[in-house]
């Protein structure tokens, strides 16, 4: 699990500062350069059929999908959070109402719900963190609610009450704290599926837009152009691929750790 | 089995038609329409639109209409492709993606499963390891990044497949989106017939087989395998879905003539009747597909029969 994170925080570490650290912006056109190969001077790993440089794009294009994965699976957790927390503490009917919701929402075919969000309200860069982060906090509350419903006979939660701890303050001091690490597992794995989304959308044309960039975006540009430039593909797709692989390993093993 | 499916259809049809008002309604409160263009049209001629359209009349009529015409199969006419109706089509992307989500999906079954009992057969060991990291790397790898990759090293640099079209359904054509698209649902159902077999074959009447003397291969096969894959079915509902997303970007990606080609132009040319279509199509095909693996799901552990 600490090399998948450790590769993460060097990639993350990248896109943070590497952008500011480079003569090219994400989207400045050098003239004089176009299609260059990789290793050409000035252009460490080339640049695109338009002229622009692939570091640069390829590290602001990580840091926009990072952000939109890291801002939309808080968008999740705090919903699922809330919804799993209040359906286990409640329970009976509520609960049952509550997780009918989840259910019927589970059905959905969500990532066609978020395509007609994005068709319909234009294709903001808000907008696809809020419409991925509405549909991705279903697991969130499942998992959470399973937890709670799991702990709230527990002698600590029987002692809180007798010493008259109001439900909230049971729940929020005495209850969350023990389903952190679970849902710190579920909020990891929770991330790629984002980036995912994030990336299909974007690729579709129907996500980020010009000329802010993501790797969804790159990846498609290059698709577009492998066969004159295969690296323009295999550079964006490459680290897509790392960041997917290495979170989904970090995850799960969190996750087995706990169950 | 009856009562069941008749329990599964009255919770499947509610949500097929939430799933359709819910769709409509954001479509009419959406900011603007199809007849948005690059130029504004004069007010008289946007007037005649929408009323030959429909949408000058109060929702509650405009949602009734459309469930009606939608009974009779009638989509409603596309607003950008003019000469053509939705249904019309929805009749000619549909066989396509049918085609390449089946053959997707029975390469990922028989991948998948044939990956779960070889790591399975060496549970524990090296080959069990391995394998299981390979599905986890098969389920996180995106199509939209497989498929290119794909195309790029046994179509433009090997040579040996055709990069894209339809080629009027040659297998060939087919192969390398089929392949692309298969791969992630392969790892998941890796997964889960490994899972399923472990527990299997701890179980009694594996146990018994073992003890007449029979071999681990055909213990595995025979004995192991059928209730191992119920799991496996439960999966059929979602590997439906998932197969349905990856095809949208797999027939964007090789230039297919599918339903999910059609979903996009549509989404990016705001062609409402035909989003609106393709997503109602969408919802019920996932809705069939858990209907199939709960078939499914009784065939193969005869206890779930009732």
């Amino acid at each position: 699990m600490k090399l998948p994170l450790a590769i993460i925080g060097a990639i993350l570490l990248a896109a943070l500062i590497g952008p500011a650290l480079l003569p090219w912006s994400h989207d400045a056109i050098d003239w004089g350069a176009i299609r260059a190969a990789p290793l050409s001077p000035g252009h460490l790993l080339g640049t695109d059929s338009v002229g622009r440089d692939l570091l640069a794009r390829t590290l602001v294009g990580t840091r926009v999908t990072l952000a939109v994965a890291v801002a939309a699976a808080l968008v999740a957790l705090l919903i699922g959070v809330a919804w799993g927390a209040t359906a286990g503490w409640v329970g009976g009917r509520v609960d049952e109402a509550m997780m009918r919701v989840v259910d019927a929402l589970y059905a959905l075919p969500f990532m066609f719900v978020v395509i007609l969000l994005m068709v319909l309200f234009g294709r903001s860069i808000l907008l696809v963190f809020i419409g991925i982060g509405v549909v991705e906090w279903l697991t969130m509350a499942r998992v959470v609610r399973g937890q709670l419903m799991a702990l709230k006979e527990r002698p600590f939660v029987l002692a809180a009450e007798a010493a008259g701890a109001r439900p909230f303050a049971i729940v929020a001091r005495h209850l969350l704290p023990n389903v952190a690490g679970v849902a710190i597992a579920y909020l990891l794995l929770t991330v790629p599926q984002v980036v995912m989304i994030e990336s299909f959308l974007s690729f579709l044309g129907l996500g980020v837009q010009e000329p802010l960039t993501s790797l969804g975006i790159l990846v498609k540009e290059g698709a577009d152009d492998m066969d004159v430039a295969a690296h323009a593909l295999l550079l964006p797709g490459g680290v897509l691929v790392t960041i997917l692989i290495c979170l989904t390993i970090a995850g799960e093993r969190l996750r087995d750790r706990f169950s | 089995m009856g009562p069941l499916l008749l329990r599964r259809l009255l919770t499947a049809l509610p949500t097929l038609a939430a799933v359709i008002i819910l769709s409509f309604l954001l479509m009419r409160v959406a900011p603007g329409g199809p007849f948005d263009g690059e130029r504004a049209l004069d007010p008289a001629t946007r007037a005649a639109l929408m009323h030959a359209y429909g949408l000058d009349l109060p929702l509650p009529e405009q949602i009734g209409r459309y469930l009606w015409r939608l009974l009779h199969g009638d989509f409603g006419p596309s607003l950008v492709y003019r000469d053509f109706t939705v249904t019309d089509l929805v009749a000619q992307g549909l066989p396509v993606s049918l085609r390449l989500g089946g053959f997707a999906l029975l390469l990922a079954l028989i991948l998948g499963i044939a990956m779960g009992l070889f790591a399975a057969a060496r549970a524990g060991g090296r080959t069990d390891h391995a394998l299981m990291l390979g599905a986890t790397l098969l389920t996180a790898l995106p199509t939209f990044v497989t498929g290119p990759v794909l195309v790029l090293l046994l179509g433009l640099w090997a040579g040996w497949l055709p990069v894209s079209g339809w080629g009027d359904g040659d297998p060939a054509h087919l192969a390398l989106p089929v392949l692309a698209l298969a791969l992630p649902v392969a790892g998941a159902i890796a997964k889960l017939s490994r899972a399923g077999l472990a527990t299997a074959l701890g179980q009694d009447h594996v146990r018994t087989a073992r003890a007449r003397g029979l071999g681990p291969v055909t213990v595995l096969l025979r004995h192991a395998l059928r209730p191992a894959l119920v799991p496996v079915a439960s999966y059929v509902g979602p590997a439906a879905a998932g197969l349905l997303t990856g095809a949208v970007v797999i027939e964007t990606l090789f230039a297919l003539p599918g339903l999910g080609r059609y979903f996009v132009q549509g989404a990016l040319n705001r062609d409402y009747p035909l989003v609106l279509g393709v997503v109602i199509l969408y919802a019920g095909l996932i809705i069939l597909f858990n209907l199939i693996a709960d078939l499914l799901y009784g065939w193969l552990d005869p206890r779930m029969r009732g």
